[in-house]
């Protein structure tokens, strides 16, 4: 009986873990969503945040850079374009390091940027590749959260020490320094402080690997200060492979430290480095040792040098000469006599916080800035910015209605922008438009004019930006009397109304409402915050080095929304924790919080959206990071936050920065986390993480465009997202997904009659953005992958005539096919070389077509409707003319066609029977029809009727509208030319009886398509 | 107690034994053998491919001839004129340029390294360990939607910009029928080097007792490619030594 029961349990307990881990395992979409495949446009002109740099030690076109939000990056091309190569993967970078042994197939990636700003993501641990970054694993270090360095013995790959900075918001003991003795498989802690003290910068001698140089640091963020430094930061160093480490202070300040980098002269390994981040002004700045760190002298505490040490601490010696030292910094600087004196480096984005030289020459050097990274050839006086780094940070983004709609986001010191979802020959740098200074946040266009509202940090300045007249104004509001002083978040919350389109709110404690586009403000709430003191004291944040940004203004309104449905109801989400609501236009409020269940007082909350379907649902999502959580967080409610229910049922991981519902499926809901996206289509029952050229990247907002149905994701990393068209998900129901095929609905395909101009004139470095298919697409569901037999696709037109062949999807889930709704090219009279017209295939016209599958002895079917867009300038009758004009032509081209091929088979004839006069007047008659000599450049010969004929078809298929009188004057002369020519193979062919005589095809067996 | 802990530990084992039970040997011995077997493969001397490409509506005709021997060309039909374009004689690796329709040579690199692909007809993993490549199965991985073995083959080294660099790729194995539905590949050279390109394969059909995909889709990792079916396969075809020959100019 004992036996049986601890059995029972036995198996209770795995069945249990065994379903506790399906809960929460991450499920890969790809599966699901196949081809439905998001496209990343950017922008890169403005890049983002970049924490680290490598550069391979003998090959000078390899460097790797490490972004704060958006992944690891590799350069093969000396630093000219750059490629993503950790896309799976959490995407805040600490360090890349390659195994100096290995340089090219083993490299390290500590995740957890290391500038620990207040909007800094956490990394997830240790990863290798021991093939060039095909293939990652995680080695390690989970908890770790920010990884500063990594050091591999240059004479035993198996021996790495990782500098473990650990977490920036709460205790940890994962931090301090660790060893590996076996590549990475288990790690040893050889040096630890205490919770709150981590690495911030470790170093090896190059000529002894048993000497370390380790800096501890003491730090501490909350959501409302920052505090750097304490009795534990210390400079360390073990001169027996980090059995032991003694502190190296001689000659530093007395009293608390803060952080500090640390440098090595490669060409004298004597000379040591430190900037510190001391208690008095005085000892702060750059210290310099002689002695391998036994003593220290101070050398300079310019402004650059002791500047935000938590942001900057990074040193940088050339490795071509001791006295050479570069030190990051709010414009960064140089010294070229060991440290006495600095200079300021050329222009580039400001916050520098990484450099490294080329292997080739100390003066080629590469820069990484909080606006990307830097090529520089003389030593970093003058710059180059690398543009094809999608790295851009978005806080915030939004759509208009334009068509092409319009993206809109403000970014991490990267000001505010807006640019189109599509445009001639993909969105490049030159299609995003500035709207604002500073960071850049929440960008709202008015819903009826051609204004729009964008903001800078704190809500210093809110502009409203009128695009027509060219006027800005700002429009924040400002402090009043009767009321505190206005408290703004960092990341001031601000949203417009659909009832009322001159509305706009802005939130600080209180809820400020405009009705005339901020002109004048009214307060319409009491504080909505705690209003906790505690949190409100950021005149003393910063640690050892005073730091009020306004970064940490905390006890703040954080999102505010408007219900479409009824202009009274209004939510805010505070970012101490409270969840308000009123249904009276802001009369009366009720603090919802206390109704959510599982969720831990005064987390932070980060997004509220509103059910366009229902007055009384909300959904609210909370972001625990600041307080050192990172469990997903988000709830809904249907009865106006009376009572709440978390829809996380598992398979989501990293904090929730924000929601979208679906503006028709009520079960379709997105959420944004600091990993990605998510997508559930049964309410949350089920979450599936999106992966379809979607990185690992914090998703800190989505938009759905109303009229496209595409989702628009604003990551803070990796720029802008576009996942085109979500409308196939609505149909992603249980039924739909056990048929062995099933069509999904789609509106009309409009026909685009578009054309401009692309010229892309030095795009050849720039990232340059996909646009949207204009093509029509055939959107179906495969319940398996088909990989044996045979599966076809063919478009049928109204009479059942097969004008279309087309490669069917395969894949298990969504399948896309493009299908550009032309016929094909017209069969084109063989010549000596091409005629370019001839290559036009000719859209076709608005109508009702049938896709039909064909699978293996199944045949599956589905209208598709070709429609002409509605506000097109072109009239029916003008399409109809053109339509005839192209076809006439079409079938003349191949007519022409079969008549040259009846020449050369008379000619055929003619030859073998040896007659010189008949070779003589086909050969004349032939040169008239078609070139026979040249070649396609510039070496081309006299046009003749083939190419005449077919250059105009080609000119009348690409115009818009009827064939102008010029173009049918041009034709009447063809179509001469073509009698003419006709009239003359007419009468060869009866004088030499060459149709009876030659061996020829009907014309109909000729053109058998 | 103690032995019911052992007893089901053992179960475990077994059940976790089972399902990794695949080798790579086993894998590829099954896709050789489920395709015609090696004996078939070894036997065939050529395969000549006809399809007729989608570009952006035109329709353009194809026809691929394969040799045992390394011998191959694409051929492809434009106004009736043909345009040679990767053609491979056993020395030169050569192609029409497309303005004076003339044949010209391809750099001496891109020949040495297309010279070192001559011993993969009709697959490289057809006695892969004699020709002294690698594989490694990397665990099982999903691609559309199917559950795959990853297996990684290493070939011989090729040239990139004078510098000698490891030749690697990725095929996706069905684990129901061990065929690939899917390569990928590092581009190595040229404006892409980096970007990870992909092959998926579709369509398996029967010819004359073997299995080949008649239809793949080319492109880059996660964008959408370029699909292309095999209208036929033919085996063993005929061909003349000069249709492979590097023209002399006129």
């Amino acid at each position: 009986m004992k036996k049986l029961s601890f059995y029972a349990l036995w198996l209770c307990m795995a069945t249990g873990l065994t379903s506790y881990a399906q809960e929460t395992a991450v499920v890969d979409g790809s599966s699901v969503f196949g081809d439905l495949t998001a496209r990343q446009i950017g922008p890169a002109l403005m890049s983002g945040r970049v924490n680290d740099l490598e550069i391979h030690p003998t090959n000078n076109k390899i460097v790797y850079l490490g972004a704060g939000g958006g992944g690891v990056w590799k350069s093969n091309d000396g630093g000219a374009t750059f490629i993503p190569i950790f896309d799976d993967y959490i995407q805040s970078i600490g360090t890349v390091t390659l195994d100096p042994n290995d340089p090219d197939k083993t490299i390290y990636v500590g995740t957890g940027e290391t500038w620990t700003r207040n909007s800094v993501s956490y990394g997830n641990g240790l990863y290798k590749t021991t093939d060039g970054g095909s293939n990652w694993q995680k080695i390690g270090l989970e908890n770790s959260e920010r990884i500063a360095s990594i050091v591999v013995n240059p004479e035993n790959s198996n021996e790495i020490y990782v500098a473990a900075m650990g977490a920036l918001w709460g205790d940890n003991e994962e931090r301090g320094v660790f060893k590996s003795t076996d590549g990475g498989q288990t790690w040893e802690k050889v040096l630890y402080v205490n919770p709150r003290t981590g690495c911030a910068d470790l170093l090896m001698d190059p000529r002894n690997p048993s000497v370390l140089y380790a800096s501890m640091w003491e730090f501490r963020r909350t959501g409302w200060s920052f505090d750097s430094g304490g009795e534990n930061s210390a400079l360390y160093k073990s001169i027996d492979g980090g059995k032991t480490w003694d502190k190296i202070h001689n000659g530093f300040p007395s009293g608390k430290l803060g952080r500090m980098g640390i440098a090595i002269a490669k060409s004298n390994p004597d000379i040591l480095y430190t900037v510190i981040e001391a208690e008095q002004k005085k000892d702060k700045g750059l210290y310099r040792s002689k002695d391998l760190g036994a003593s220290w002298e101070q050398m300079n505490n310019d402004f650059e040098i002791t500047v935000r040490p938590f942001y900057f601490s990074r040193l940088v010696v050339d490795p071509r000469n001791e006295n050479v030292i570069y030190k990051g910094g709010l414009r960064g600087s140089v010294s070229k006599d060991g440290g006495k004196t600095f200079k300021g480096l050329g222009n580039m984005h400001s916050d520098v916080h990484d450099m490294v030289f080329s292997n080739m020459h100390s003066d080629i050097m590469f820069f990484a800035t909080d606006g990307g990274v830097y090529r520089s050839w003389n030593g970093g006086t003058t710059c180059e910015i690398v543009e094809n780094l999608p790295l851009s940070q978005f806080y915030q983004i939004s759509v208009d209605n334009a068509t092409p709609y319009n993206i809109y986001g403000g970014l991490q010191d990267n000001g505010s922008w807006y640019g189109p979802s599509a445009s001639p020959g993909g969105i490049q740098a030159r299609d995003w438009n500035s709207l604002g200074q500073g960071d850049g946040f929440r960008v709202l266009k008015h819903n009826t004019k051609n204004i729009v509202y964008s903001e800078m940090q704190g809500a210093e300045n809110v502009w409203r930006i009128d695009q027509d007249n060219k006027q800005v104004k700002t429009i924040q509001p400002l402090p009043v009397e009767g009321h505190d002083k206005l408290r703004f978040n960092w990341n001031a919350p601000m949203a417009l109304s659909a009832s009322v389109p001159d509305r706009i709110y802005m939130g600080s404690q209180y809820l400020h409402k405009s009705d005339d586009m901020g002109a004048s403000w009214q307060i319409i709430s009491p504080d909505l915050t705690t209003n906790d003191p505690a949190k409100q004291d950021q005149d003393n944040s910063g640690g050892l080095s005073k730091d009020n940004s306004g970064a940490e203004n905390h006890t703040t309104i954080f999102t505010i929304a408007e219900s479409d449905l009824d202009e009274n109801i209004i939510w805010v989400g505070t970012d101490d924790g409270n969840v308000q609501v009123t249904q009276d236009a802001g009369k009366t409020w009720t603090n919802t919080v206390a109704n959510i269940p599982g969720l831990p007082a005064n987390t932070w909350c980060y997004h509220i959206e509103l059910s366009t379907l229902e007055k009384g649902t909300a959904y609210a999502v909370f972001d625990g990071h600041t307080a050192n959580d990172k469990t997903p967080y988000a709830y809904k409610t249907d009865d106006f936050g009376k009572t709440w229910k978390s829809i996380i049922t598992g398979g989501v991981e990293g904090v929730v920065r924000n929601i979208q519902v679906d503006y028709e499926n009520p079960d379709l809901l997105f959420l944004g986390t600091e990993l990605g996206l998510f997508i559930t289509m049964d309410g949350g029952a089920q979450w599936y993480k999106y992966t379809n050229n979607m990185p690992a990247v914090a998703v800190h907002f989505i938009a759905l465009q109303k009229q496209t149905n595409d989702l628009v994701l604003g990551t803070h990393g990796r720029g802008v997202i576009i996942i085109d068209d979500i409308s196939p998900l609505r149909e992603l129901t249980a039924e739909n997904m056990g048929k062995k095929l099933h069509f999904f609905n789609a509106k009309p395909t409009i026909i685009d009659e578009e054309a401009s101009f692309s010229g892309s004139f030095g795009a050849e470095t720039q990232f340059v953005g996909y646009n949207e298919t204009t093509a029509a697409q055939i959107k179906y569901h495969l319940k398996k992958r088909h990989t044996f037999g045979k599966m076809s696709m063919l478009i049928l037109d109204a009479k059942g005539d097969t004008i279309s062949e087309l490669g069917p999807g395969k894949t298990k889930g969504i399948n896309i096919v493009n299908w550009n709704y032309s016929m094909k090219q017209p069969k084109v009279a063989k010549g000596k070389t091409f005629s370019f017209g001839g290559f036009t295939t000719p859209t076709l016209p608005a109508g009702e077509y049938t896709v039909r599958i064909t699978k293996g002895k199944e045949v599956f079917e589905h209208p598709l409707v070709l429609a002409y867009d509605p506000k097109s300038i072109i009239s029916s009758s003008d399409r109809k003319s053109k339509q005839e004009a192209v076809m006439m032509m079409y079938n003349m081209i191949e007519s022409l066609a079969y008549d040259v091929y009846c020449v050369d088979a008379y000619l055929t004839y003619a030859n073998d029977k040896k007659s010189r006069k008949l070779i003589s007047k086909l050969d004349a008659l032939k040169q008239t029809m078609v070139i026979t000599s040249g070649d396609n450049y510039v070496g081309s010969s006299e046009p003749q009727l083939r190419e005449k004929m077919t250059n105009l078809f080609q000119r009348v298929e690409n115009n818009p509208g009827a064939p102008t009188p010029n173009e049918l004057e041009n034709l009447s002369q063809i179509q001469k030319r073509y009698t003419a020519t006709k009239t003359a193979l007419s009468s060869l062919e009866k004088k030499y009886k060459l149709a009876k005589r030659a061996v020829v095809k009907s014309k109909e067996q000729y053109l058998k398509k | 107690m103690r032995n019911n802990q052992i007893f089901l530990m053992a179960i475990f084992l077994v059940v976790a034994q089972f399902t990794f039970a695949q080798t790579k040997e086993e894998i590829i011995a099954n896709y050789i053998e489920n395709t015609g077997g090696a004996d078939a493969w070894n036997n065939l001397q050529g395969l000549k491919m006809t399809a007729k490409l989608s570009q952006g509506g035109m329709e353009i005709p194809i026809e691929m001839l394969q040799l045992k021997d390394g011998r191959q060309m694409t051929k492809i039909t434009f106004q009736g004129k043909e345009i040679k374009q990767g053609v491979f004689d056993g020395k030169k690796l050569w192609s029409h340029n497309f303005m004076t329709m003339e044949a010209e040579e391809s750099d001496a690199e891109a020949t040495a390294n297309f010279k070192l692909d001559a011993n993969d007809f009709p697959n490289p993993f057809l006695d892969y360990e004699k020709k002294g490549y690698t594989i490694e199965l990397m665990g099982k991985e999903t691609i559309q939607g199917e559950e795959t073995f990853k297996l990684k083959l290493v070939q011989e080294p090729k040239m990139v910009e004078g510098q000698e660099e490891e030749s690697v790729s990725y095929y996706f194995f069905d684990t129901e029928n061990f065929v690939p539905i899917a390569m990928q590949s590092e581009i190595q050279s040229g404006p892409a080097k980096g970007v990870i390109a992909e092959t998926s394969f579709s369509d398996y059909q029967e010819v004359e007792g073997l299995y080949f995909p008649f239809s793949m889709s080319q492109g880059e990792k996660d964008k959408p490619g370029q699909p292309i079916t095999f209208t036929t396969i033919e085996v063993n075809p005929s061909f003349e030594d000069g249709d492979f020959a590097f023209p002399e100019k006129k």
